[in-house]
């Protein structure tokens, strides 16, 4: 019968420390986290103030090609630059959170092969990782709203549950990347690729009131297009977000949590036979 | 304390000869299967010293995975008692683009130590592992000795009662294999248990008194270190 070591909370009993409790279960988790993602941040981003640099260069890229596409399509309307960046800050987190996931474990082979750690706790930590670069890309809305005269109002009190339901849908989508990127390292750029063709089926360079009804009707099912009009609420609107914006992409990274967390719990104790193949 | 009862490592493969786990296994054209390990049982006690002995790819980086925790068994059953500080790659488990500082901290925490106490080990961990100013620079501009420098000196800090050492010893200068025997010496004379395994007999004799014999990922022979290299010596020229 298969029975297997079991895992100590995080990567192994506290080592005596001088005058040092042993922390708790959960806060020894939250060092390893805090630990992975710092590394993490080095790996991907640099260090020092190139990493600010690095955070901001994709979203700000991002949104000035697009509103140049707009321009070039005849639809370049007011505040495009404020809409575009109500999609594609929320879209960074996810797509890179996804990416990054789909890295985690083949990144800490060094360390996956040579020790044991809580290896639950990696594709958390990717996600924890670009949240950073989530945060940096909020420069945008304060520099948009100033350029188009667009005042703050009360409905910036919903941001905390917007941002919730977007880290929700992130973390959902990191686990099955995670699998993804052991199952099948071949298909990572072909996933990300498949991820960025979501983007332009939400509405993401227009607001969904500005999409044809009739393809409004199948946008709404993309979990993007809940993220990317709640933000246009937050900044853009004024308004509180409709209760469907946040429930249907928290829902659906519920959904995916509760289907590839327990897969991966069971895959990940055969990751240091996988990543090497 | 090391207790191994049938201890068995799986693995699958599929018609590329890629590892498959047994979830995706199903869903891919078979190419075979291997027991890497198969029914092995053994117990290691307070300060023995034991060397796993045996041609490349008998199972003895298996079976230090396997008390490192980084492998689980498929079959049987492995209990350690104590903590785990292990060398068990070329590449020392530390990461190439961290520097030796950065590494010092993620695998200070990883291995159980607070981020405070990891900060606070990291000038004994620059001394220790000889790297001077290489210690700010990133661990890829590191020669593989380098690297296992810096692992072994974490380790040093997170004081083990075990240690695992899977032949990356051997890539050291002289100078500082003296410190891995000499460190191993005084965690044996503490009580402690140390796993080695290379292609250097001499060092592995002066460490451990003891010898497990692999084969084909079975173990063949559990004895005095002399006799089963003897065993494995004879064997061979036959």
């Amino acid at each position: 019968m298969a029975q297997s070591i079991p895992a100590p909370p995080a990567g192994g009993p506290s080592p005596p420390g001088e005058g040092e409790q042993p922390p708790r279960p959960l806060v020894r988790r939250l060092h390893v986290l805090a630990a992975l993602t710092r590394s993490d941040l080095r790996l991907r981003y640099g260090r020092g103030g190139w990493q600010v640099v690095n955070w901001l260069v994709t979203p700000f890229a991002l949104v000035g090609t697009f509103v140049l596409l707009r321009i070039i399509l005849g639809r370049g309307g007011q505040e495009a630059a404020l809409s575009i960046a109500c999609a594609v800050v929320p879209f960074q987190i996810v797509l890179l959170g996804f990416d990054s996931a789909m890295n985690s474990v083949s990144l800490r082979e060094p360390i996956l092969l040579n020790r044991r750690f809580d290896r639950m706790l990696l594709p958390p930590s990717s996600v924890m990782t670009e949240g950073f670069a989530f945060g940096a890309s909020f420069l945008m809305f304060p520099l948009a709203m100033a350029y188009y005269g667009v005042a703050p109002t009360a409905a910036l009190l919903w941001l905390p549950l917007v941002v919730a339901a977007t880290f929700v849908l992130a973390f959902g989508v990191a686990w099955p990347a995670a699998l993804l990127g052991v199952w099948l390292p071949t298909l990572r750029p072909f996933a990300t690729q498949a991820l960025r063709i979501l983007f332009f089926a939400a509405p993401g360079i227009v607001a969904l009131s500005e999409v044809p009804p009739e393809v409004r009707e199948w946008v709404v099912f993309n979990p993007l297009t809940g993220l990317f009009e709640s933000f246009r609420h937050v900044f853009l609107y004024g308004d509180a977000p409709e209760l469907w914006q946040l429930v249907y992409p928290a829902g659906i990274g519920v959904v995916l949590t509760l289907v590839f967390l327990p897969l991966y719990r069971r895959e990940q104790r055969h990751f240091a036979k996988l990543v090497r193949s | 304390m090391i207790a191994a009862q049938h201890v068995g490592i799986h693995y699958l493969f599929d018609r590329q000869q890629r590892t498959v786990s047994p979830t995706t296994a199903p869903l891919r054209r078979s190419g075979g299967e291997t027991w890497a390990l198969s029914d092995v049982s053994f117990r290691i006690g307070a300060g023995e010293g034991v060397a796993l002995l045996g041609a490349s790819g008998s199972g003895k980086s298996t079976l230090l995975r396997t008390i490192a925790g980084v492998l689980e068994p498929d079959s049987g059953r492995l209990q350690t008692e104590g903590r785990v500080g292990s060398l068990l790659s070329v590449q020392a488990g530390v990461m190439s683009l961290l520097t030796g500082r950065e590494n010092t901290l993620l695998l200070g925490v990883l291995a159980g130590m607070t981020p405070r106490r990891a900060r606070a080990e990291m000038a004994e961990v620059k001394r220790c592992s000889g790297l001077g100013e290489h210690y700010e620079r990133l661990v890829a501009s590191y020669s593989q000795g380098m690297r296992a420098r810096l692992g072994l000196a974490v380790i040093e800090r997170i004081e083990p009662t075990i240690l695992l050492l899977d032949e990356i010893h051997e890539a050291l200068d002289h100078e500082f294999r003296d410190h891995v025997e000499g460190y191993a010496h005084e965690l044996l004379a503490a009580g402690g248990i140390v796993v080695a395994t290379g292609h250097d007999h001499p060092m592995l004799e002066r460490l451990c008194g003891r010898a497990l014999l692999l084969r084909e990922g079975r173990l063949v022979a559990d004895g005095d270190f002399r006799a089963v290299q003897r065993e494995y010596l004879g064997a061979r020229r036959a």
